[in-house]
């Protein structure tokens, strides 16, 4: 079966608005219906678009596979550091420490990134299927 | 003999969960007025769900980073590559 | 009454296709409606008393219940890396026993423990 033109132009002008969806869903998550985990779900679908319909070549000249685990690594990494950031405070472990939307904003867009990266990081391992990539 | 056996567990419990479902309870709310009422003066969100679940239940989203990285590891050990 | 009828039936042909079912990839996907029905649940019984969706935009008092959707966000997540690993099991069983029907993997196991 030939690969069509509809999939290919279809797929590289569509996912930089999911994208763009995905980026609005997770930064309005205090105000709008949406949040962390149904960004994150967003972002990774974009992403994901573009390993599918391209392959993986294409998706690595911009998110390379380094730098989406790098992304979830330091997500996590920020998650704890901002719990630990309320001791400085005299408050408790993952207590507000900046002004009433600061850390509920902060928390959004790192969990946000967290899972974004992370279902990327899960569909593109089960697509490479542990062939060498690059 | 086995697929009989399998069927008639299953029906045993669809029974059961259907006796225990369809008895329709009416739930109690007890914490829902005090989110309702302190929810957006103390975290500053008016998404009652993102203030839940960012701020007064935050344990439990730290827990679910940790699931999502265990199935990351879980999944790059067994379809790994072979060098 | 006729949702919770629809919900538990949604749960029971999940269940029984993933005890039933003899193909590998079958079974992941009736786990997978298993955690749905099971979700769909929880916010069903949230959702009967009161009108409006809980974002408080324009004052509005009358809201369903936040506490089972803000528990359930984090149990969709678990329900997606359940899947995942269940899906990555089955890509080594089909490398070490070339197919992913249950009696011929048995078959095959039978055949080397003799």
């Amino acid at each position: 079966m030939r690969k069509t033109n509809i999939l290919d132009v279809v797929s590289r002008k569509l996912s930089p608005f999911i994208l763009l969806f995905g980026v609005y869903l997770v930064t309005f998550g205090h105000i709008s219906p949406g949040g962390g985990f149904q960004g994150g779900v967003a972002l990774a679908s974009g992403l994901l678009l573009i390993l599918l319909a391209q392959g993986p070549g294409v998706l690595s000249r911009t998110f390379s596979l380094k730098g989406i685990s790098l992304v979830e690594v330091l997500g996590y990494g920020l998650f704890l550091l901002a719990g630990l950031a309320g001791f400085f405070w005299g408050l408790g472990f993952l207590s507000a420490f900046l002004a009433p939307p600061g850390t509920i904003f902060i928390l959004n867009i790192v969990i946000g990134a967290k899972v974004g990266a992370g279902i990327t990081l899960i569909c593109w391992h089960l697509f490479l299927e542990g062939e060498e990539s690059e | 003999m086995n697929r009989v056996f399998k069927g008639a567990v299953l029906l045993l419990f669809s029974f059961l969960l259907l006796a225990s479902v369809l008895v329709e309870k009416e739930p109690k709310e007890y914490p829902k007025s005090y989110f309702l009422e302190q929810g957006t003066r103390e975290t500053g969100a008016v998404n009652l769900v993102t203030a839940l679940y960012l701020a007064y239940r935050a344990y439990d989203t730290l827990g679910e980073t940790i699931v999502l990285i265990g199935a990351v590891t879980g999944v790059l050990v067994l379809v790994g590559r072979e060098k | 009454m006729i949702a919770l009828l629809l919900i538990s039936l949604l749960f029971l042909v999940s269940l029984g296709g993933m005890i039933l079912s003899k193909n590998l990839i079958r079974k992941v996907m009736a786990l997978n409606m298993l955690n749905s029905a099971v979700i769909i649940l929880f916010i069903f019984f949230g959702s009967l008393k009161g009108t409006h969706a809980p974002i408080l935009v324009g004052g509005e008092t009358d809201i369903v219940d936040p506490i089972p959707q803000a528990l359930m966000l984090t149990a969709i997540v678990v329900g997606i890396c359940v899947t995942a690993l269940a899906l990555a099991f089955i890509y080594r069983l089909y490398d070490r026993y070339g197919t992913t029907e249950l009696p011929e993997i048995e078959h095959q196991v039978h055949q080397n423990d003799q």
